[in-house]
C-alpha cells in the first residue's frame, strides 16, 4: 500500500510539475522547446516499446514521422480539415505505415531490421522531395495550427502534454503488465518466449503498429509547432537522434528514455556553444554511456541497490512446501 | 485420463536417423522417465514432441488431438509446459514476474485492452500474481520473489523455471535434465515437487542422466538406444535389462 501510495503522489507531482512549467519557463523559446520535447517524447514513447521493450532497433521513425506531418499539413492544409479529425488520421496513418514497413522486415534479425528501417526512412525522405504535388517538394508545406485557445504558445504546449501524459499512460500499462513481460521476453529469449506461448512475430507487429501511431500523431504535432515543414525537416539524424534517447536512458524503462529525451532536446538549446556541437554532444553522451553504464541511466539506482544488498545476500536453501504446492496447483485446475 | 503421445515417429537429419520408430506415451497423473546414452536421441525426441523440430513419420498426439504439425506457441496453449537444460530466464524481471509470464496462454486481454488499463486487464493481472505467488512459495522461492533474476543462483534458476512452467496450468510438464548441477539436497527437494505435481493430474516427462534419480521417483520409464525404444516398463523391469545394463547403466 505504502508503494501504492507513494506512485500516486509521484505521478500527482510530476503532473503538477508539466501542468506549470509555462510558469517557470523565462521565454517563448523557451516555451517552444518544451513542446517541442512532449512532441519528440509522444513519438519516443511508442517506439520505446519497440526499441527499449521488443529489443528491434528501428532507426528509421523519423519516416514516420514525416509521414504523419504530411498526412496532417496535407488534410489539414491543403483540404482544410477539422485539425482534430487530421491529427487522428495522421495517427491512423502512421499506424498502417508502420504495419506495411513491419509485416515484412520483422522476421529478420535485428542488423537487417534495422538497416530495412534506414533504407525506409531514406526512402520517405526522397519521395517527399520528388512528390512536388502533393508535398510541395523542396519548397515545402505550410501547416495550419489548431484552432481557438491552441493557437497561444501556452495553449498548445497544454494541449501537446496532455497528449504526451496519455500516451504515457498508455505505453506503462503495457509496460508493466503481461503484455510487457511478453515483449521483454521477445526482446531477451525468442526461445522461452515461444515456449510460453508468446506469439513473437505478432507481437513484433503489434508493437510496431503501435510505435507507427504515437509517431503519426508525433509528426501531426510537430509539423504543426513548426508551422512550415520540408524534407530538410525529416533528416536522417533526427531518427538516429530517436533511438539515441532510449538507449542512453536505459532499455525496459519509460523514465529512462524520458530523461533522455529531455536532456538530449534540452541540453544543446540551453547550453548555447553546445547547439553548435549538438551531433558531437550526442555521440559523447552516447559513448559515454555506451562504455560506462550500459543498462542506461534509469537502471543505475538497480544496480548499486543490487551491488549494495549482494554481500547480504544469505545462503537461501530451497525448502519446497508441497502442501502449498498441491494447493496451488489444484486452485486454478480445469479438471 | 488423457495421454501425450508420439507415435512410431522417426527423424532423421541428412543421412543420419537420429529416431526410428519411436513411441512413447506420457499419461496425466504420471511420471515418466526418459533415459538413455549421450546420442541415443532423447534431446531430439524432446524437441520433436515440444515442436522444435518436424518429424520425418509418424504423430505427436494429445488423446485425439494431432499436433505434429503444430507450432511451439501452439503446443503450450494445449497444456504443454517445459523446463530447459540451460535454464533460460529473462534476468531483468524479478522471480514473480518471470513465474507470472507463465499465464500467458491463459490471458485473455488483447493489447487495447491492455493499453487502455480495462478492468479485465486488472482482475487477470490480479489472479496470475496470486497464482504465481502460491506457485513460487510452494516450490520454495517465497523468500526471493523480488530478486531479479539474473542474481539467482543455478538450482533457483531451475526451481522458478519448474514454477513458471506450472502457471500455465499445464497438462504435461516436460524437464529436461532438472537434476543437473543440483546438490544432494535440492535433488530431494525436486524429487519432491516433482511428486507434488504429478499428484496434481498433471503427466511429467524427466529427461534426464542422473539414473539414480530416474528409477526412484518414476512410475515409468524408457530407455533410448541409437534412436530406438531399448526398454521401457516400470522401473524395476527397465533396470534390469540386460541390454541396457551393457550400454548405458554398467553393472
Amino acid at each position: 500500500m505504502n508503494i501504492g501510495l507513494r506512485r500516486w503522489g509521484l505521478t500527482a507531482f510530476s503532473l503538477l510539475i508539466v501542468a506549470l512549467l509555462p510558469y517557470l519557463t523565462g521565454n517563448l523559446y523557451q516555451l517552444h522547446i518544451l513542446t517541442l520535447i512532449a512532441v519528440y517524447w509522444i513519438l519516443i514513447a511508442g517506439l520505446n516499446m519497440v526499441v527499449g521493450f521488443t529489443g528491434l532497433l528501428s532507426i528509421g521513425h523519423v519516416g514516420l514521422l514525416a509521414i504523419g506531418a504530411y498526412a496532417f499539413s496535407i488534410l489539414a492544409g491543403q483540404h482544410s480539415m477539422d485539425p482534430f479529425l487530421a491529427l487522428a488520421l495522421a495517427g491512423v496513418m502512421g499506424a498502417i505505415c508502420g504495419l506495411l514497413l513491419g509485416l515484412p522486415s520483422l522476421r529478420l534479425p535485428g542488423f537487417y531490421f534495422a538497416m530495412v528501417t534506414l533504407a525506409f526512412a531514406l526512402i520517405v525522405n526522397e519521395l517527399s522531395l520528388a512528390q512536388k504535388g502533393l508535398t510541395g517538394g523542396g519548397t515545402g508545406l505550410s501547416v495550419p495550427s489548431f484552432p481557438g485557445a491552441l493557437v497561444t504558445p501556452w495553449g498548445y504546449y497544454w494541449f501537446v502534454a496532455a497528449i504526451a501524459v496519455a500516451v504515457t499512460w498508455l505505453s506503462w500499462n503495457i509496460a508493466h503488465r503481461m503484455w510487457g513481460r511478453a515483449l521483454i521476453s521477445v526482446r531477451d529469449s525468442e526461445v522461452a518466449a515461444a515456449a510460453l506461448g508468446v506469439p513473437i512475430y505478432r507481437c513484433k507487429l503489434i508493437v510496431f503498429i503501435f510505435s507507427g501511431f504515437t509517431a503519426g500523431i508525433a509528426g501531426a504535432l510537430f509539423a504543426s509547432l513548426q508551422s512550415y515543414i520540408t524534407p530538410e525537416t525529416f533528416v536522417f539524424e533526427l531518427g538516429l537522434f530517436f533511438f539515441v534517447c532510449i538507449i542512453i536512458g536505459g532499455r525496459g524503462s519509460i523514465v529512462g528514455p524520458l530523461i533522455g529525451t529531455i536532456i538530449l532536446t534540452a541540453l544543446p538549446e540551453i547550453v548555447a556553444p553546445l547547439a553548435r556541437l549538438s551531433n558531437f554532444f550526442y555521440g559523447a553522451l552516447l559513448l559515454l554511456v555506451v562504455l560506462i553504464l550500459p543498462e542506461g541511466i534509469s537502471n543505475l539506482a538497480v544496480i548499486i541497490r543490487e551491488r549494495v544488498r549482494r554481500g547480504e545476500d544469505t545462503e537461501n536453501l530451497i525448502e519446497p512446501d508441497t502442501q502449498r504446492l498441491r494447493a496451488a496447483i489444484r486452485s486454478r485446475r480445469t479438471p | 485420463m488423457s495421454t501425450l503421445r508420439a507415435d512410431t515417429i522417426s527423424k532423421h537429419f541428412g543421412g543420419v536417423h537420429a529416431l526410428r520408430n519411436v513411441t512413447l506415451d506420457v499419461r496425466r497423473g504420471e511420471i515418466h522417465g526418459l533415459i538413455g546414452p549421450n546420442g541415443s536421441g532423447k534431446t531430439t525426441l524432446l524437441n520433436l514432441l515440444l515442436g522444435y523440430y518436424r518429424t520425418n513419420a509418424g504423430r505427436i498426439l494429445i488423446d485425439d488431438v494431432d499436433l505434429t504439425r503444430a507450432s511451439v506457441q501452439a503446443r503450450a496453449s494445449h497444456g504443454i509446459a517445459r523446463t530447459f537444460q540451460q535454464p533460460r530466464l529473462l534476468g531483468a524481471l524479478s522471480v514473480l514476474d518471470n513465474a507470472m509470464l507463465g499465464q500467458w496462454t491463459n490471458t485473455a486481454a488483447g493489447f487495447l485492452e491492455a493499453c487502455l488499463a480495462l478492468p479485465r486487464v486488472h482482475r487477470e493481472e490480479r489472479q496470475a500474481r496470486e497464482h504465481a505467488r502460491e506457485l513460487l512459495y510452494g516450490v520454495g522461492l517465497g523468500q526471493i520473489i523480488d530478486r531479479r533474476a539474473h542474481l539467482l543462483e543455478h538450482a533457483e534458476q531451475r526451481f522458478l523455471e519448474i514454477a513458471r512452467g506450472l502457471v500455465m496450468q499445464p497438462h504435461f510438464l516436460l524437464l529436461d535434465e532438472p537434476a543437473g548441477g543440483l546438490t544432494e539436497h535440492e535433488i530431494e527437494a525436486l524429487g519432491e515437487i516433482v511428486t507434488a505435481v504429478r499428484d496434481c493430474n498433471i503427466g511429467v516427462l524427466i529427461v534426464e542422466h542422473h539414473t539414480d534419480f530416474v528409477f526412484r521417483i518414476c512410475d515409468r520409464v524408457t530407455a533410448l538406444n541409437l534412436g530406438s525404444v531399448l526398454a521401457h516398463g516400470v522401473p524395476k523391469e527397465v533396470r534390469s535389462d540386460e541390454e541396457l545394463i551393457r550400454v548405458y547403466l554398467g553393472a
